[in-house]
């Protein structure tokens, strides 16, 4: 006998597009600032020039962040409560990444000051730090939707994974993107070589590889999973989330950057800055299908 | 966790974890409130849904508690199944760990409750239940002196159950089939349906250990990729109705069938149409806190 269902209340799925925005900048802002590191703290020379200008990407993403999270709190201002002791609740995703967002910027404000002071050794001590907390900023907010077991789509330890690799390929992205517009205004001998755009193109080809491995393992997890994974992949993803998905993240963000990565045209300037602009708006379609998808079927439940 | 609570609890309390007192079912001398609901007596009549949106005015478009309807079988053999939803008052409850202001405890006598003065509006404790049982305060409610943008739920009425009353929707349930009551009391009606009938609860697999039972639950009912499959074509209508008026403030809300990414932009647009009310809330805060 089959069950129909005729009435439910229905809900609203809490958290929309700011959310999805905040993790795309602080998944650009981490991905960049690992390109900062390059030169400074893994010791990789011919990086340095471009150190400073990632560093101030990365601060510049990121101080759009606390607009957009603090605006979509419903009592703004009790956004002071989220560092108090007798309020800060150490169980909470949301409680560490707090310590994260307000560390990660000072961090790289520190790190920036030595870099610009031309201070190797104190830009490599701060440099190490900073990464980390970039990386852990980005992680943070893959947890954040993980640790909800009742969200299946969300649920999933690759998660932090997921996020961290878009983030090194969206941060790559928008940095050989704002290079190229800083090339424009600088005077030749002081421009990032195009050797350097191809090499780091050539890293965002293989963050790509990896991202799409992980899609697989997401894909075998909800085809081999659960009848709700089953049914978020299904038909949340493929059905009211397509666009998101399909077009955006896999079609424009991963594969036409990958056959422009991986055939003759990553030789040319439209290919590798073509991919690089691709990339970086692709990623955020799966911060989409990530937020709002995994709310999905929960709300007719 | 007290020694006491290790030795009566099942091996999954070591999940007590986050801002609440140690779990007391089954602890002799303590207090358990719980809900067993008997879904044979159930007839449907939403009493208890308007006895709960009277008791703490709960707005349109949300609620504390409802009525799932659904169809079984098909004519001539079929019937009509209800089954009322509430907040599960959790032992183990993923909204609790998970808030990040510890507006969200839970009390030692079964109570999942919500502070509203500590609640900052951030919709994490929403995003964690698995049963949808938080909602989120709108703007504008028509008494000024009640709570705004900020997350509430069902209490339990614990404003009742501690003035010795049941809670609004057991005393005007019309058909007995919601019983209140002290699981640890042997006395009690609660305590004898829990040991002597086949019980079932929502989602199991999660290990909140909900504290609403429910007899002759229905499993396609209480199935979430079951629910979302199975509803009539009006209610996927409503759905997008829902979706498409929700008038309030940034909800990630995507209507079916329709262009998703326009939503996402329109989300985005609600988004910074509510930044004035909430100013402005502040604003009256302010004004209140210096000058009244």
């Amino acid at each position: 006998m089959e069950t129909i269902i005729t009435y439910n209340a229905v809900h609203h799925n809490p958290w929309g597009t700011p959310i999805t925005i905040y993790f795309w900048l602080v998944g650009a802002s981490a991905g960049s600032f690992v390109l900062s590191a390059f030169g400074w703290v893994f010791g990789i020379k011919r990086y340095k020039p471009l150190a400073l200008t990632a560093s101030i990407l990365a601060i510049v993403m990121l101080m759009i962040v606390p607009v957009l999270l603090i605006w979509d709190l419903g009592k703004p201002f009790r956004f002071i409560y989220l560092m108090l002791p007798g309020y800060w609740h150490g169980t909470a995703p949301m409680s560490w990444g707090t310590l994260l967002i307000l560390s990660y910027p000072l961090s790289m404000f520190v790190y920036t000051y030595f870099v610009i002071k031309n201070n190797q050794k104190w830009a490599k001590i701060t440099g190490i730090i900073a990464i980390v907390l970039a990386l852990s900023t980005h992680w943070y907010t893959g947890v954040v939707m993980e640790l909800n077991p009742g969200r299946y789509l969300n649920h999933t330890p690759l998660a932090p994974l997921l996020f961290l690799t878009g983030a090194f390929i969206s941060g790559i992205g928008l940095m050989i993107l704002v290079l190229w517009i800083q090339n424009q205004f600088t005077r030749p001998e002081k421009r990032i070589k195009w050797e350097l755009m191809e090499e780091m193109a050539q890293y965002m080809m293989y963050g790509i590889v990896f991202d799409f491995f992980l899609l697989f393992l997401d894909f075998m997890q909800t085809q081999y999973g659960t009848a709700s994974e089953y049914l978020a992949h299904g038909t949340v993803l493929m059905e009211i989330f397509f666009t998101p998905y399909i077009w955006l993240e896999i079609v424009i963000g991963l594969l036409i950057p990958l056959i422009l990565l991986v055939t003759p045209l990553k030789r040319t300037r439209i290919g590798v800055y073509g991919a690089a602009f691709l990339v970086a708006v692709g990623v955020y379609g799966m911060r989409v299908w990530w937020v709002m998808g995994g709310q999905y079927i929960q709300s007719f439940y | 966790m007290t020694t006491e609570s290790k030795q009566k609890s099942p091996a999954h309390a070591l999940r007590e974890y986050g801002s609440q007192t140690p779990g007391t079912k089954g602890i002799p001398g303590k207090r358990r409130y719980s809900m067993v609901i008997d879904l044979r007596k159930c007839i449907g009549c939403m009493s208890c849904v308007v006895a709960c949106k009277a008791e703490y005015g709960v707005p349109l478009g949300v609620w504390r508690t409802w009525v799932m309807v659904a169809d079984k079988g098909r004519y001539p053999d079929s019937r009509r199944i209800f089954m009322p939803r509430l907040c599960n008052h959790c032992d183990y409850p993923i909204c609790v760990r998970n808030c990040p202001t510890q507006a969200t405890f839970k009390h030692e006598e079964g109570f999942v409750l919500q502070r509203y003065n500590r609640c900052i509006g951030c919709r994490t404790c929403v995003i964690a239940c698995p049963y949808n049982a938080r909602h989120f305060l709108p703007a504008k409610r028509t008494n000024n002196n009640l709570p705004v943008l900020v997350v509430d739920k069902c209490t339990f009425c614990i404003h009742r159950v501690k003035k010795g009353l049941v809670p609004a929707c057991v005393q005007a349930c019309v058909g007995g089939a919601r019983i209140f009551g002290d699981v640890n009391d042997p006395k009690s009606e609660v305590a004898r349906l829990v040991a002597r009938e086949k019980l079932t609860v929502l989602k199991p697999e999660l290990g909140t250990s909900p504290s609403v039972y429910y007899i002759g639950g229905d499993w396609e009912i209480m199935d979430e990729p079951h629910n979302y499959k199975h509803r009539t074509a009006q209610q996927k209508e409503e759905f997008n109705t829902y979706k498409r008026n929700h008038h309030g403030d940034a909800f990630g809300d995507i209507v079916e069938g329709e262009n998703t990414m326009y939503h996402v932009g329109k989300n985005m647009s609600d988004f910074l149409a509510s930044i004035p009310h909430k100013f402005f809330d502040v604003v009256a805060a302010l004004k209140k806190l210096l000058f009244a």
